[in-house]
């Protein structure tokens, strides 16, 4: 066995022995790091992802075109001209609709107004 | 490439994920092997790295879709796929960082909530302190030094894997996880 090896080769290689389940041999100077190891191989665990997040990132990626087309689309000039014109045509046509609303519902409750106190 | 990166490169190292690769590079399809293998590691990285669940995901997410946009062009050498991806999960969870600092958000408290159904409660409560105490530490570690032990443990890589990832020596990876681990021992009182 080689004697040249650093302090940290040894470490390493126990490390490699602590993760593969093995046997492990130090000398007493590295047990505290070692020991610190132990302490993280147990802390660090797997951490579980959520069903939907997993369902909904296998749906993009069988068809990652999509969503990536639409962030090119709207990166480009004449992408953000148009994304631009279509959320300004939906915001009209969002407010259009809200102001007929509100004029139906005050002429209908202006109408009903007007009878109560005829 | 130094000398120690260039033997690194020329170990003959059989690679588990090959032949899941090439499917995949035929048949994008056949990446949701890759996906479902790595998914979790991948993750528990990043939610390691970063502290917050949602940001945990959106890098997951990043990593895996540049991962099947890059597919084409990866070949096989050094370390492998898992260290390939691990690379890119590496860049993304670093942007992530990045944009945050520029944010000036902290991420959210140490967390630890693995299940240990034998145990009573008051071993639950003990241990779920300690490995309190032991995430706030090694997020307390320099960056360099943090993510070693993450690589390292998180997805129990080899020193010459995280080398890969890290782009750096697997001497300098080995020195550097000495360093870690004494740190946390001196902070730990091991």
């Amino acid at each position: 066995m080689p004697t040249d090896r650093t302090a940290a080769d040894r470490l390493d290689e126990a490390v490699d022995a602590l993760i593969a389940g093995h046997p492990i041999a130090v000398d007493v100077t590295l047990r505290p790091a070692l020991h610190v190891a132990q302490l993280l191989r147990e802390t660090l665990t797997p951490v579980p992802t959520g069903i939907r997040f997993q369902a909904g990132l296998a749906g993009r990626l069988h068809a990652p075109g999509l969503g990536e087309r639409t962030l090119r689309a709207v990166g480009s000039p004449r992408g953000r001209l148009i994304a631009a014109g279509a959320v300004s045509s939906a915001a009209v046509g969002v407010g259009v609709t809200a102001y007929a609303v509100w004029r139906t519902g005050r002429r209908h409750g202006g109408a009903s107004h007007r009878l109560l106190h005829r | 490439m130094s000398a120690a990166r260039q033997a690194v490169a020329l170990v003959p190292r059989a690679d588990p994920d090959a032949a899941a690769v090439r499917d995949a590079q035929r048949d994008h399809d056949a990446f949701d092997v890759l996906y479902r293998r790595y998914l979790d590691r991948v993750y528990a990285y990043a939610f390691y790295e970063l502290g917050d669940h949602h940001d945990a995901e959106d890098a997951t997410e990043r990593t895996f879709l540049a991962a099947l946009r890059a597919l084409d062009g990866y070949r096989p050498t050094g370390a492998g796929f898992r260290a390939w991806l691990f690379r890119i999960a590496h860049n993304t969870t670093s942007n992530a960082m990045r944009t945050r600092r520029r944010r000036h958000t902290e991420p959210l408290p140490d967390r630890w909530d693995a299940p240990a159904p034998d145990a009573d409660p008051a071993t639950l409560v003990a241990r779920a302190e300690e490995a309190r105490r032991v995430l706030r530490a090694v997020r307390d570690l320099p960056e360099d030094r943090r993510r070693v032990v993450l690589l390292r443990f998180v997805d129990g890589m080899s020193s010459a894997e995280v080398g890969e990832v890290l782009d750096r020596s697997p001497g300098a990876v080995r020195v550097l996880l000495h360093r870690a681990l004494r740190e946390l021992a001196a902070r730990l009182d091991r």
